[in-house]
């Protein structure tokens, strides 16, 4: 501050307290301008400190409340949180931002727009992802479908040589994304699952499928059903297929044979393998991962 | 550091209130500014701490595995590096867990992880919105804005800040480099870049979160695979802005760190010598 500038203030009379000593004229939009030096009673200036501080620091306590408020209970016991912190309110608030993020999927999400298709070269290995024990191939040779929620009332069984001599099949060279993080491309085949829909339409106020696979294990090969919900407007999509052959052949059982679901705009954990029911239903069905803490829509 | 009363105060038409001159005071950070920075740290940790929890799911540094352990993921040899070779730690109960112990919410927690690191990126979208509407109403985005004569000034404040540990064993003057802006060139390039990898995050998480509705945005950054490894390397700029931040701010004095809370500062005068 020269005295130059110092000259050059101007006394507001409105303003008791604060008066502007030093303005200059800006060179360009876009040039610095000078930090204007205003003249302030130590009063005042004290009296706002203090405000400030004690704002800033209720802030800050607030925040660390926060984290206590939703870090899971295993992080705070290790950074030395003997008390049990978890509430119905952590609960609410983590599933909020998780419905948050849903609709943001789903408000992305168009039945038009097609995802990335790749070439042979770029097909990658696909890792058998079951989350239990990989079912044992003697459900084959038994195995139907079964759609339920039907317009017709009826519930259909379908053997997997009745799908394929009644729907045209497609071919697909798409990534599939787990909610892991790996992603795997390959080239799958198979009918398409709005066709399914017009060969069998659903009941009038059907928004739901709910897609089954009985035949799935836990960790200690025991029955443990995999049930998973898709909205019918991703089913109708024209890249969601129920896949029978991957990279030229029948499907294998890491992969689901006879008949998986394939949903490229949906995580891997909604392509579920060896799909045993189909039903269509009005309301949101339950989910497998989403009563484990993920999110129900899962579009990508 | 601070020249809290000019001599040639002279009283203004208020002075009849007050018993003590006037402090001369420059307004340095817009409010909407100094709580967004502030709530970058929770917001940041959050994402972080989750963000590793994540990765632990995937990790995209991996080797074949290990014939004794079946062990792939590199931050998990680390893990057990540091338990083989740093003191008090050989005791650790699971050695290969030991970098998610301690640098995330743990291992094997990924619907929470996931639940909280989106908690935290539309928090964390939200601020980044509330900073720049500070920066705008504020008028300090042009302070931000990096300018022609930078690079050479920014090895200027380089030099400085390499030789003032030098030059205070050796008892020498090592003089601050002059200029007449409110941050240097090396604090701009910092703050400047700091928001564009604040934004790169932002983009590169979209683009790994929603790879099919925003594929071109994957794209952008060489794919679905190439996005991760940007956003993973992309936390480690923030590692690299905040533990030089956090000293500087510790050594340039209270006035500095007290104008994020209070958002003025008694520095009038720009271009002063800092180290004597």
């Amino acid at each position: 501050m020269n005295n130059e500038e110092k000259e050059r203030h101007t006394f507001d009379g409105m303003e008791p307290v604060v008066k502007s000593v030093s303005v200059k004229k800006p060179q360009s939009f876009f040039g610095e301008r000078p930090l204007t030096a205003i003249e302030m009673a130590p009063r005042v200036l004290r009296y706002q400190s203090r405000r400030d501080f004690l704002v800033f620091g209720a802030g800050a306590l607030a925040a660390l409340a926060g984290a206590g408020f939703v870090l899971p209970q295993q992080t705070l016991s290790r950074m030395g949180m003997p008390r049990n912190m978890d509430s119905p309110g952590k609960e609410w608030f983590l599933n909020k931002a998780l419905r948050i993020d849903d609709d943001v999927a789903e408000a992305l999400y168009s039945g038009t727009r097609r995802v990335p298709t790749y070439t042979k070269s770029q097909i990658t290995s696909l890792k058998n992802n079951y989350n239990g024990a990989t079912p044992d191939p003697s459900y084959i040779s038994g195995w139907n479908l079964t759609l339920s929620g039907l317009a017709s009332g009826l519930s259909i069984s379908l053997d997997i040589r009745n799908l394929l001599t009644r729907f045209s099949v497609h071919e697909q060279i798409t990534r599939l994304v787990c909610v892991e993080g790996w992603s795997g491309i390959a080239w799958w085949a198979g009918l398409k699952f709005d066709d399914l829909l017009r060969a069998y339409p659903p009941m009038s106020q059907a928004k739901w499928a709910r897609v089954e696979s009985s035949v799935n294990l836990d960790a200690s090969g025991n029955p443990d059903p995999y049930f998973m919900s898709l909205d019918l407007a991703t089913a109708r999509h024209p890249q969601t297929l129920l896949a029978t052959h991957v990279n030229g052949q029948p499907l294998t059982v890491d992969h689901g044979a006879p008949l998986r679901l394939l949903v490229p705009v949906k995580l891997g954990l909604k392509n579920v393998k060896a799909i045993t029911s189909i039903t269509y239903v009005a309301e949101e069905p339950r989910d497998y991962w989403a009563e484990r803490g993920y999110s129900r829509y899962d579009g990508i | 550091m601070s020249q809290s009363t000019p001599p040639n105060c002279e009283p203004n038409s208020a002075s009849t209130l007050q018993e003590q001159p006037g402090v001369l005071v420059v307004g340095k950070h817009h409010f909407l500014v100094r709580w967004s920075h502030w709530l970058n740290l929770p917001i940041l940790l959050g994402l972080i701490l989750s963000g590793i929890s994540i990765y632990w799911a995937s990790p995209i540094y991996q080797h074949k595995p290990d014939p004794n352990t079946g062990n792939v993921d590199v931050a998990a040899d680390i893990g057990i590096w540091i338990c083989a070779h740093v003191p008090g730690q050989h005791h650790y109960s699971s050695p290969p867990d030991w970098i998610y112990n301690h640098m995330s919410l743990g291992p094997g927690m990924l619907a929470l992880a996931l639940r909280l690191h989106w908690s935290c990126a539309y928090l964390f979208m939200l601020n980044g919105i509330v900073y720049v509407a500070g920066l705008v109403m504020g008028g300090a985005w042009r302070s931000l804005l990096p300018r022609r004569t930078d690079l050479l000034d920014a090895l200027r404040m380089f030099r400085y800040y390499l030789g003032f540990p030098l030059a205070k064993l050796a008892r020498r003057q090592w003089l601050h480099p002059r200029f007449n802006t409110k941050y240097n060139a090396l604090q701009r390039a910092a703050y400047f870049s700091v928001s564009v990898a604040g934004f790169v995050s932002v983009a590169t998480g979209w683009s790994i979160h929603k790879p099919m509705q925003l594929h071109w945005l994957a794209e952008l950054f060489g794919g679905y695979n190439a996005a991760r490894v940007w956003h993973f390397w992309l936390m480690w700029v923030y590692f690299l802005f905040v533990v030089p931040h956090v000293i500087l701010v510790f050594a340039d004095g209270w006035d500095t760190l007290r104008s994020m809370i209070v958002g003025w500062s008694t520095r009038a005068a720009r271009s002063e010598v800092i180290a004597k």
